[in-house]
């Protein structure tokens, strides 16, 4: 074998390779709190009795979920300020595409716990009096939750790992940065080693803390 | 005076098969009627068309004098959203599996409807819960989750969260079925007890022996009709239909020592 490693690019440089750090986790934590409120909206309006409600949702989920994320990123980043006008800058339209990417992913899960929910339970809110709002939020929701933590936890790695496309539109992010060491060092197998790491850490990091939740909410069943 | 519930010429069919044939039944201020018939005879989904939880394809449903829908070219039309969630908080009902919400205490399940849906003060919701849990003999149950209460205290926690609803009628559907049978008594008591207080009650239900003793009406089912009705005493001892006969005849085959007349004992003779 030929190649010699040398890990001292990555030392040397971990200040700089850090600092992609922040990006990364703002993007995909701001991706993934915009991809639950779209997921829940549209994955309520899957489940709605009102037809057009669901084909709009049943449309979007089938456009985000059937087209390369690679493409929406562009796709946002190019063409929304050409056909809206607006001005966004490459961390904010990238942020956008990731959130919409994981609202349609959110909007299934959202979907198939709603309707693990047994039956019973709304027609016994009904009998209680409590309206199909009421039943939603306090009844199929809190219980569908539950089932959607795993799956839950899924979306948010694989968030993180997509997030590192936003390095395409030269958002400087952990993945940016390393390859942007990689083409002046000519150091790519260590640096992208460690970009496999610091990934990896994360998302391990990421599940960790949902099994924690997952725990304290078992706790009580 | 108009009876609690009027029901007339209630039709449903679930694709081809029907289950209701055209069934008219009044049920009086007070009165506790217990419904009876083999499965799959359509007890169940009657019971269910009083509160709409099932839809009927036509005929009409009048609770307290009001219509719960109306027909439209000869078909059932249910209550707007907003006006049939008004008339269910009204009618209470108790389900087979219970049904209690497993995220919820014991004392939330039962408070839940007083503070959503009649918008009544946490501390006083959670007063009239304590007084309905002491009712049915589960006060120091208040914190419990249902996963940690035996399938009849779950199914008294349920009868507890429906009349916090202070309800006017109670539908009860075959709430013992799911119970292990040392646990039957304990909820059939609980039911006893709403009885004697004067709750209108439409029960339908597989202990005959119960039946017996509370109701005031018996009406047996089959097959989507209803065939015969009447005191319990005339229908458990003299059944005037062939097809009662030969359901009380094959129900009644394992508790027949506990029952006197002729359908008991010819039970016991087979």
């Amino acid at each position: 074998m030929g190649y010699r490693f040398d890990w001292n690019v990555v030392f040397q440089n971990m200040p700089i390779l850090l600092s992609g750090l922040w990006v990364t986790l703002t993007v995909t934590l701001v991706a993934l709190a915009m991809g639950l409120v779209i997921g829940t909206i549209f994955g309520v309006m899957r489940v709605s009795r009102n037809l057009v409600l669901q084909k709009i949702a049943a449309a979007y989920v089938s456009v985000f979920r059937n087209t390369p994320a690679l493409v929406q990123l562009i796709w946002v980043y190019y063409c929304l300020p050409l056909f809206l006008g607006l001005d966004l800058n490459s961390i904010t339209s990238c942020t956008i595409a990731l959130g919409f990417g994981a609202g349609a992913y959110t909007a299934e899960i959202i979907r198939g716990g709603i309707q693990g929910v047994d039956r019973g339970q709304s027609e016994a809110a009904a009998t209680i009096g409590l309206s199909r709002f009421e039943t939603m939020r306090r009844i199929i929701l809190p219980q569908a939750l539950r089932k959607m933590i795993a799956p839950l936890v899924n979306e948010v790695v694989s968030l993180v790992k997509y997030s590192s496309l936003v390095s395409i539109l030269g958002v400087q992010d952990l993945t940016y940065i390393a390859q942007l060491l990689a083409t002046t060092t000519f150091r790519p197998i260590e640096l992208y080693t460690f970009l496999g790491i610091e990934y990896y850490i994360i998302c391990t990091a990421l599940a960790f803390l949902a099994d924690r939740i997952e725990v304290a909410l078992a706790k009580r069943d | 005076m108009s009876p609690k519930v009027q029901i007339k010429a209630l039709r449903k069919s679930f694709g081809a098969h029907t289950v209701l044939h055209d069934v008219d039944l009044d049920v009086g201020e007070r009165e506790v009627v217990v419904i009876i018939g083999a499965s799959g005879s359509g007890k169940t989904t009657l019971l269910r068309c009083i509160n709409l939880l099932e839809v009927p394809n036509s005929g009409s449903i009048y609770v307290d004098g009001e219509p719960m829908g109306e027909e439209v070219r000869g078909a059932f039309r249910p209550l707007g959203d907003r006006r049939l969630q008004e008339r269910r908080a009204q009618i209470g009902m108790v389900f087979q599996r219970f049904n209690l919400f497993p995220h919820k205490t014991a004392l939330e399940n039962v408070t839940l409807g007083p503070i959503v849906s009649r918008k009544m003060p946490r501390a006083q919701a959670e007063k009239l819960g304590m007084s309905l849990l002491e009712r049915v003999g589960l006060a120091e149950k208040r914190d419990a989750y249902p996963a940690h209460l035996s399938g009849g205290q779950q199914q008294r926690v349920a009868i507890a969260r429906s009349l916090a609803m202070e309800p006017q009628l109670m539908l009860f559907d075959e709430p013992t079925s799911a119970l292990d049978p040392e646990l039957v008594g304990e909820v059939l008591d609980t039911m006893r007890q709403l009885a004697t207080d004067g709750m209108t009650m439409i029960i339908v239900t597989h202990e005959m022996a119960f039946a017996r003793e509370v109701a005031d009406r018996v009406v047996y089912i089959d097959q989507g009709q209803i065939l015969e009705q009447g005191p319990p005493s005339e229908i458990f001892q003299n059944p005037k239909h062939e097809r009662t006969q030969s359901f009380l005849r094959r129900t009644l085959r394992e508790t027949a020592n506990l029952l006197p007349g002729p359908v008991a004992k010819a039970a016991a003779r087979n």
